[in-house]
């Protein structure tokens, strides 16, 4: 009797398994201890899956799984289909942000300058100048759309 | 059937979509559901825990996108999926240590379904681990890698973890009077 690892584990766990034994295994497995205990912890183990795979509580309903990753992957296809919007989103307020801080001094000076030249007496004929310059139209333009897409690109992230 | 299983971490996974349809999830599901629950409600003790793993176990399959050769390669997977939700929730609840507890002693823990025979009984006896280990290797047929690979051990050590892991069943067992020479036919 040994009670230290056995080279024939392999075989008798095989064996045990199937329940297919040579009379020579059979030999050596009733005079090897280590061999004995793996047998008897084989079947005892085999019995108790038996045992509980056979338990009658009634297993989960596998629809609500298949539900749940179907919609996991319709979420990440939606993602996936999104994310250039989203970039191009990004690099929209990037770039409205890099040409808004550009133009600050000029943009500060150009209202300065349209509302001293304002004559107060007389505000609807000089308002058109003051309002038409191009550039401010231009700055004003894409600060609105800098905003827009910066509330777009808050409102994909939310969601 | 020898497990075969993959490398991918579960908790790591990647995001295509899912590939099979309902009707070979649903025959993945008959086939597998069962014999998984009963490894998950051996490792763990609890029903309604198994019950919840068993669950994400398949929508953490689905969503990995994983395809497999054939129901055998997909059920190894599953295996791997559920080791590693046992590590994690053994992990979660002694988030001061890597390793699994001696004894599972939480609330949950279900006795009846431990005590349901007396190889329950003997099994509730060892660490979690060890559970795993004892499965994999006599029900599932796992080899020594594929035991290290699912439970994250060095595969050099599992020969002998296995055998300690064995003897101590083989103490509990003889405890309630289970010996080799009654089972030696």
């Amino acid at each position: 009797m040994t009670t230290n690892p056995c080279p024939h584990e392999e075989a008798v766990t095989a064996a045990a398994r199937s329940g297919d034994w040579s009379p020579e295994l059979k030999a050596h497995r009733d005079g090897c201890l280590t061999c004995a205990e793996l047998t008897l912890v084989v079947a005892a183990l085999a019995t108790d899956a038996e045992e509980l795979a056979a338990i009658e509580a009634p297993l989960p309903d596998p629809a609500p799984i298949w539900f749940k990753a179907q919609l996991a992957s319709r979420e990440r296809d939606f993602r996936r289909a999104t994310r250039a919007i989203v970039w191009v989103q990004r690099a929209a307020v990037a770039v409205t942000l890099a040409v808004g801080l550009a133009f600050v001094p000029g943009l500060w000076n150009l209202v300065k300058g349209a509302f001293t030249s304002l004559d107060l007496s007389s505000p609807v004929a000089d308002l058109p100048r003051a309002a038409g310059s191009p550039l401010l139209v231009i700055v004003v333009s894409m600060l609105v759309l800098g905003g827009l897409a910066l509330w777009e690109l808050t409102a994909a992230q939310e969601n | 059937m020898a497990l075969s299983l993959p490398r991918m971490q579960t908790t790591d996974l990647p995001g295509p979509a899912v590939t099979m349809d309902e009707a070979a999830f649903r025959h993945l599901y008959d086939r597998t559901a069962r014999p998984l629950r009963a490894y998950l409600m051996r490792s763990c003790g609890d029903l309604a825990l198994a019950d919840d793993l068993l669950q994400e176990a398949y929508l953490r399959m689905l969503r990995s996108g994983f395809e497999g050769e054939d129901d055998d390669h997909r059920k190894n997977y599953l295996y791997r999926i559920a080791t590693n939700l046992l590590r994690d929730h053994f992990r979660r609840k002694r988030p001061e240590s890597d390793e699994v507890p001696e004894r599972d002693e939480s609330p949950g823990h279900d006795q009846a379904i431990h005590m349901r025979s007396d190889v329950g009984g003997a099994m509730a006896e060892l660490a979690p681990r060890d559970r795993q280990m004892l499965w994999l290797a006599y029900v599932e047929g796992a080899s020594h890698r594929e035991i290290a690979k699912a439970l994250g051990l060095r595969t050099a050590s599992i020969r002998s973890m296995l055998f300690r892991a064995r003897q101590r069943l083989v103490k509990q067992l003889q405890v309630r009077g289970l010996r080799p020479e009654l089972e030696v036919s």
